[in-house]
């Protein structure tokens, strides 16, 4: 089995860069002043910017992970990274008012104008700032609330300000507290109670600037018996240098609310995406994160769960494909603060020529409540010889009414399928195709159609050159 | 009220200190020239580790209780050692290790490529290194079949003192042993500090089974530290049983270094009151079509408390390799803890490598069926203990230890 000539088929297509005039640039390094200009662009209110000149300051104070996490992270030169850019411009309420430039990107990105219209709500981010966002009539009127970060905060403070930086506190770690200094961007959604959309929220994140680090924030609450599904998908241009991205996402659900967040992360080969996820499931809340990541340099994402209400249940969903040059290391994490918690983690990972994944994942079950419950499989597949994977779980269980259950496993692609495929007439890169899609297939069931039928397409373009 | 005495912040122990250690080694002057080197170099090495602010080594455990803080000096009254005879059967050797380093210091010439575990405990290894005084040594010929269990006992030390034992063992190809350890205290309540040094090299096609058995008295602290090397082919099985101490740091590392090595490990541990067991090991597969396979099976009482970190590594070129590796926990009280860290790092594609780790209280149902039988809960609940740690259990393959290792269980839920 050869394993030369990896086609990086995908990669090509975000290799164009459009001439941007950036009306807002902060310029490059990370100072108090580069957060004052933030904020002052923003025209934000004193406790923000207190807010994050705290978090500057938790930044600086952090060291870099490095005792357990990839040294891959010392590669990243912070005083190089932009911190801030923008075009200056409102978010637009229609498709007319975006820019032209700005269309011709997302033109080449390949989101249909049709899919839009269908589809609830879109939120494009372009850079910074949302550059278009844009809600049906009847969301409107059901009281949802569906807009950028600095939007959100200026415009609704009663709503939002109560959980931002609740769930994931400013000094939770390195990243969380650069996040929180210089972010701006992302979604803020309020669902109201016993709203049930039936349609899921998108957002498309876009990178496009030489070294341009995104820092965009999403919060998202759903208010009582609440129910909302939120996607977020991104690809980004091939640039020279390496490109960081850090997002800081929160979930709120409230009791018996319902959120279930999709992400597709598919950023080009040197961005390093290093991304705070968690949510808060209050009484009977159920909240599940569906994550597949293809892309980036190096990714290290652990959604999690904290189960604070009676009977609430967090899940997470994750597949991981790592190619030559990728460190994938995902995860999750899962803290059972009340009784009767229950939570499911399924990871699946594939490892292609010399890409590495890894699963970490956290689960912690502290003792005072009880009747909790815990699942969690990892199964990874590696598909050539140089290929690595590492599974690191911990899990902490005190008191005797709860259970955890935990398994892994680590294969390659059985030759006998192999076999039994070529013997049909398939030829040996086809069957190896159709395993890797078997393997991940019952999890690719759980992302909405239009998603699976894009993850099923990007696994076979990563596979292709990988085999024969 | 009384008011709390001053904080000493003594963590380092009379171990590290220059005085004692010149005094020590002085004592030991008759000893070869390398030797002194040897020790010398250990105890710089142990005295000048750093100890990073976080170690995953030691993440969940609770470091300060396994250091050697509260130790007055070492303990090198009587025999700490002890079996029957030094060449119980044809064809294999055994001999204390004070002897040895009397008579023959030679046939420790390998001593110095004598590496650790190296899981995290660097402190007691290096301790060992500097200060042991007794131990083993022993040694198959070629094609030897030892059909006799051979039998060996470790006492630790006394009230505050630490005592070292450094134990060699080597296979010769083709040769069959097994091999009993029982570890326990001669003195009643003592707080001793014992820490077990053991290398074994399994020589290609060689069999050995180990045995281990730990029944310190409950203010112990016990350091097992332990490394196996199996070459070609070989079969190493390795069966330790941890039913004493008030707290344990076990570090057990198995390198698959021959092709078709194989390795078999297995563990059980009965922890009350506020016993901790720190359980880290590795299976490090270094040459293709090897085996490896690991139980470590925790049942915890009162606020007994457990750390289970375990990691399959699987280096590039050792192909066809399948490795399993499994820690189950059995929670029988509201404050017993588990905490779990099983680990799989692969480097090579062609595998089978997998991993489970569990925590749960007693089966409802089965409860309810000895219940339901006229069973009293604690005999119940006994016997479903034993039932959880047969599987190790029956690995003991000789029967009066396996027995008086399921009485030892047994008797332990009376008092």
């Amino acid at each position: 089995m050869s394993t030369s000539n990896q086609i990086a088929v995908d990669r090509e297509k975000g290799n164009f860069h459009f001439e941007t005039d950036y009306a807002y640039d902060a310029g490059v390094g990370l100072s108090e002043d580069v957060v004052k200009y933030v904020s002052g662009v923003k025209d934000e209110e004193p406790w923000l910017l207190d807010f994050r000149l705290k978090a500057l300051a938790a930044f600086e104070g952090k060291p870099l992970p490095t005792h357990w996490a990839s040294k891959d992270l010392e590669n990243i030169n912070f005083d190089q990274i932009r911190y801030y850019l923008s075009k200056g411009q409102k978010p637009s309420r229609t498709w007319e008012e975006v820019p032209d430039d700005v269309k011709n990107t997302f033109e080449r990105l390949g989101i249909p104008e049709q899919e839009r219209k269908f589809l609830a709500g879109v939120e494009a981010q372009f850079d910074s700032e949302a550059a278009y966002s844009r809600m049906k009539d009847d969301l409107e009127e059901k009281g949802v609330l569906f807009m950028g970060s600095t939007e959100g905060l200026k415009e609704y403070p009663e709503v939002f300000k109560k959980w931002f930086g609740k769930v994931i506190p400013t000094s939770d770690n390195k990243f969380s507290a650069l996040n929180s200094a210089v972010f701006s961007g992302g979604s803020f959604i309020y669902v109201p109670p016993g709203v049930k959309l039936e349609q899921p929220l998108q957002a498309y994140f876009r990178i496009n600037a030489e070294n341009f680090g995104q820092f965009e924030r999403t919060l998202i609450i759903a208010d009582e018996g609440a129910e909302i599904t939120y996607m977020e998908g991104c690809t980004a241009p091939k640039f020279e240098t390496s490109t960081l991205h850090s997002a800081v996402v929160e979930l709120v659900a409230l009791k018996g609310a319902k959120i279930q967040y999709i992400t597709v992360q598919n950023w080009s080969n040197n961005v390093f995406n290093l991304v705070t996820k968690r949510a808060l499931a209050e009484e009977e809340a159920e909240v599940r994160w569906i994550d597949c990541n293809i892309g980036s340099r190096l990714t290290m994402k652990y959604p999690g769960v904290i189960l604070k209400g009676r009977k609430a249940r967090g899940e997470v969903l994750s597949i991981a494909l790592a190619n030559d040059g990728q460190h994938q290391d995902t995860g999750a994490k899962m803290v059972h603060a009340a009784s009767e918690t229950t939570s499911n983690v399924i990871a699946k990972s594939i490892s292609i020529g010399k890409g590495r994944s890894s699963y970490r994942g956290l689960v912690e079950m502290p003792g005072r409540p009880s009747h909790c419950k815990n699942n969690t499989e990892c199964d990874a597949l590696l598909i050539n010889a140089e290929s690595e994977t590492d599974t690191y779980p911990a899990i902490t269980v005190r008191g005797r009414d709860n259970s955890v259950q935990h398994e892994a496993s680590v294969s390659k692609v059985s030759a006998e399928q192999i076999f039994y495929m070529q013997q049909r007439g398939m030829s040996e890169p086809e069957a190896m195709s159709l395993c890797v899609n078997g393997f991940v297939n019952d999890l690719i069931r759980e992302f909405p159609m239009e998603y699976s039928v894009e993850l099923k397409r990007l696994i076979d373009l990563e596979m292709e050159g990988s085999v024969g | 009220m009384s008011i709390p005495s001053p904080v000493t912040h003594s963590e380092s122990s009379i171990l590290s200190d220059r005085t004692f250690f010149d005094d020590f080694a002085s004592e030991r002057s008759w000893e070869p020239g390398w030797f002194a080197d040897f020790r010398k170099e250990n105890w710089e090495k142990a005295c000048k580790l750093a100890s990073p602010l976080r170690d995953e080594r030691w993440r969940f455990s609770q470091k300060s209780r396994l250091g050697f803080s509260k130790v007055t000096g070492l303990d090198s009254s009587e025999e700490s050692i002890s079996f029957e005879s030094s060449d119980p059967s044809e064809g294999v050797c055994l001999r204390k290790l004070d002897k040895v380093i009397l008579e023959e210091p030679d046939l420790l010439g390998g001593l110095q490529e004598f590496s650790g575990p190296g899981l995290g405990a660097d402190e007691s290894f290096h301790f060992a290194r500097a200060f042991f005084e007794a131990g083993f040594y022993l040694k198959t010929n070629r094609d030897a079949t030892v059909k006799e269990p051979l039998f060996i006992e470790h006492n630790p030390g006394g009230e505050n003192l630490a005592r070292f034992h450094l134990n060699l063992i080597e296979l010769e190809p083709y040769s069959k042993l097994t091999l009993i350890e029982r570890l326990s205290s001669s003195v009643g309540d003592s707080n001793g500090f014992f820490t077990n040094l053991t290398m074994i090299k399994a020589g290609e096609g060689s069999r050995i089974e180990r045995i281990l058995i730990q029944e310190l008295n409950s203010q112990s602290t016990f350091h097992n530290l332990e490394n196996f090397e199996v070459c070609a082919d070989a079969h190493l099985s390795n069966v330790a049983v941890h039913l004493g101490s008030a707290q344990t740091r076990v570090e057990s590392k198995g390198c698959l270094s021959g092709e078709g090595a194989e390795f078999d490990i297995s563990s059980l541990a009965l922890g009350r009151g506020k016993q901790l067991f720190d359980q880290r090991t590795m299976q490090h597969h270094l040459a293709p079509n090897g085996k490896s396979s690991l139980t470590f099976k925790n049942a915890l009482l009162d606020q007994a408390k457990s750390v289970f970190s375990g990691l399959i590594k699987v280096e590039n070129g050792a192909g066809s390799t399948n490795a399993y590796q499994s820690n189950r926990n059995l929670l029988l009280s509201d404050t017993a803890k588990a905490d779990s860290l099983p680990g799989l790092e692969i480097l090579a594609n062609d595998v089978k490598c997998s991993h489970g780790a569990t925590t749960s209280k007693i089966d409802e149902q089965e409860l309810f069926y000895l219940l339901s039988r006229g069973i009293p809960r604690s005999t119940a609940e006994r016997l479903i203990v034993l039932g959880f740690f047969e599987e190790v259990i029956e690995k003991i393959r000789i029967k009066d230890q396996l027995e008086s290792v399921r009485e030892s269980i047994s008797n332990s839920f009376d008092t």
